[in-house]
């Protein structure tokens, strides 16, 4: 059936063209010089492609010192998420106890909560401590949206894994402790990768907790440093606001990228070797 | 806490813990161990202090006056349940409640059938031009929604946007140059309406194409040679067997729309007035612009209640589609 393969092959590429297009306009824009960038009619392709808005972007006095605010707030939450998430997720998957059910279904309910239920609460509490503008109230904040979701995806991670291999590490004499950092954490190393990706997504992304907690532009983290990209003079500057967000989403889709292939490695590398 | 590993397939007749006296040799099945109490209390003090302090803190904050005076004098009063008690006798809340209603059905419909529509396309697609469909898919969906937020700003700007340009060029709309999209609540809802379903496709889209692509080919085959269309077959036999993810993904994408605030935060403010002021938007500026917090921690308190019905039966099925528990 030709024709019809034709037609849904048509489909299939307006539909990219349709869905890639703001993204498209984004890094097209972006690389315009100011004069082809407020214009009554668009350029579809930069007449003199240029890479000021970029540096426009990365020289503004704010830039480094919130590129730093993220980097440190992000790192900490991957690790504080890794590190107590792959502990949690081996008890809630290897092991039957009480109460098991109850723990898996607050770490789900948690992730359903509306942004102010915590941010209303810990501001509360932050601006009693004194927190209110520290990386510590950010990495908190991060760490309660973020270390559910990796201890509910590692868990599937380590439940993939056969019995068996634990077993044989058993009858081998292994202790708990041994089977647990020998074999099991080897094991999971893709979906440690993968969840570590996801929380940089979480935390590199939210504009609601830095916006409100954080006050002043010297701790900003980028994206409330993206959104308050307007000169006081001349309006927003369109072409450096889109370099910046290239800039800023451009780690984001790379991971994402790598994610897909990732998880599907993790998946079929988690086999027993006969 | 008797703890039995994972592996223990035998019971006890009556179900009880193994002795304790039993020694553990090797390739025993049955050792009393303290493990996961070691290994979860880390994440659950974390949990405790991060999630469920700042939760009971809300239920109180819901409770007093807390306000602008407080965070600078730290003086506070009980108020008892008048927060409550006006919150409920406030239009302004009950219009942004049937607004977050109306624009959640809207943007779930919206991102559900496009989604399933291209989950369906990507099944009719070969090798490559399903490549480049996902490939699309995916860098549409990595977008960080403060950036998409700022390119639609760009894309609907007035006088310079393309979207209006576009719509000039159609020559429907008469001269669409100027249209701004911000203030006016119709179009500002149709630009925000557009940025969310745009970027919640990706995810159901591809969901549901994981759970289509395992519907069983000779169950197709069957219905076709009974002289089933094409729409028949998608009617009576995949959605049968997708219909489980379905559910998943509208579940969660109602939680998630009802829950938005970014977009049409940085999109429109709420405004123009309070014409999209979804819940969301309306606790936080009745939190955080008028700093009236111990209303806006009452507001919170309603808008979690209001989503726990949904958010229960979607823990329920994921907990049941889950392996055993």
């Amino acid at each position: 059936m030709p024709r019809r393969r034709r037609l849904v092959n048509t489909i299939a590429v307006l539909f990219c063209l349709v869905w890639i297009f703001p993204v498209y306009w984004m890094v097209n824009t972006a690389f315009k010089p100011r004069p082809e960038v407020m214009t009554a009619t668009p350029h579809f392709v930069p007449e003199h492609p240029t890479l000021s808005n970029f540096v426009t972007a990365v020289t503004q006095d704010q830039f480094l010192v919130n590129l730093r605010n993220s980097v440190i707030v992000v790192a900490c939450t991957v690790a504080f998420s890794i590190v107590l998430g792959i502990f949690a997720a081996a008890a809630l998957s290897r092991f039957r106890f009480g109460g098991r059910r109850t723990i898996m279904v607050v770490i789900l309910a948690v992730q359903m909560l509306p942004g102010t239920a915590l941010l209303i609460p810990m501001f509360v509490m932050f601006n009693g401590l004194d927190l209110l503008g520290t990386y510590l109230a950010l990495v908190l904040a991060y760490v309660a949206t973020v270390l559910p979701f990796s201890i509910w995806v590692m868990r599937g991670f380590f439940v993939a894994i056969p019995v068996e291999i634990e077993e044989a590490a058993h009858i081998d004499g292994a202790t708990t402790w041994g089977v647990l950092t020998r074999v099991l954490f080897p094991l999971v190393a893709p979906g440690v990768i993968a969840t570590g990706i996801f929380s940089f997504i979480a935390a590199w992304n939210d504009y609601l907790f830095a916006y409100t907690f954080m006050q002043d532009q010297s701790r900003y983290t980028l994206p409330v440093w993206l959104a308050s990209f307007t000169n006081p003079y001349t309006g927003t500057d369109f072409g450096g606001q889109m370099a910046a967000s290239v800039l800023f989403s451009l780690p984001v889709i790379v991971f994402f990228l790598i994610i897909q292939r990732n998880l599907v490695a993790g998946m079929s590398a988690g086999a027993v070797k006969g | 806490m008797t703890v039995v590993p994972v592996t223990t397939t035998v019971r006890d007749a009556a179900g009880a813990p193994p002795a304790a006296s039993a020694p553990p040799g090797p390739g025993s099945r049955r050792r009393r161990t303290r493990a996961p109490l070691w290994l979860l209390s880390p994440a659950g003090l974390v949990l405790a202090v991060v999630t469920l302090a700042p939760i009971g803190f809300l239920l109180f904050t819901s409770f007093t006056d807390y306000n602008q005076r407080t965070l600078f004098t730290g003086t506070y009063h009980y108020v008892g349940i008048d927060q409550y008690t006006e919150l409920l006798a406030d239009s302004a809340f009950w219009m942004s409640l049937v607004r977050t209603v109306l624009f959640t059905a809207a943007m779930v419909a919206g991102s559900v059938l496009i989604g399933m529509g291209v989950s369906h396309l990507l099944t009719r697609l070969g090798r490559a031009m399903r490549y480049a469909v996902t490939v699309v898919l995916i860098v549409a969906w990595a977008m960080p929604n403060v950036a998409s937020s700022l390119v639609w700003n760009w894309l609907f700007q007035p006088g310079y946007g393309v979207v209006n340009w576009f719509l000039d060029q159609l020559r429907v709309f008469g001269d669409t140059t100027d249209l701004n999209w911000a203030q006016d609540p119709a179009r500002a809802y149709a630009s925000i309406w557009l940025l969310i379903v745009w970027q919640a496709v990706p995810f159901i889209a591809l969901t549901v194409n994981a759970a289509e692509t395992q519907v069983p080919q000779e169950y197709k085959e069957a219905a076709r040679l009974d002289g089933a269309t094409e729409l028949a077959v998608y009617r009576i036999v995949t959605l049968n067997h997708i219909r489980p993810t379905l559910l998943l993904v509208t579940i969660l994408s109602v939680i998630w729309d009802y829950n938005v605030f970014n977009q049409i935060w940085l999109i429109s403010r709420g405004g123009p007035g309070d014409a999209t002021s979804t819940l969301g938007v309306y606790t936080y500026k009745t939190a955080f612009v008028g700093f009236h917090i111990g209303q806006g921690a009452a507001i919170s308190v309603v808008t979690t209640l209001l989503l726990l019905g949904l958010t229960a039966v979607y823990i329920r099925r994921l907990l049941r589609s889950g392996e055993d528990l």
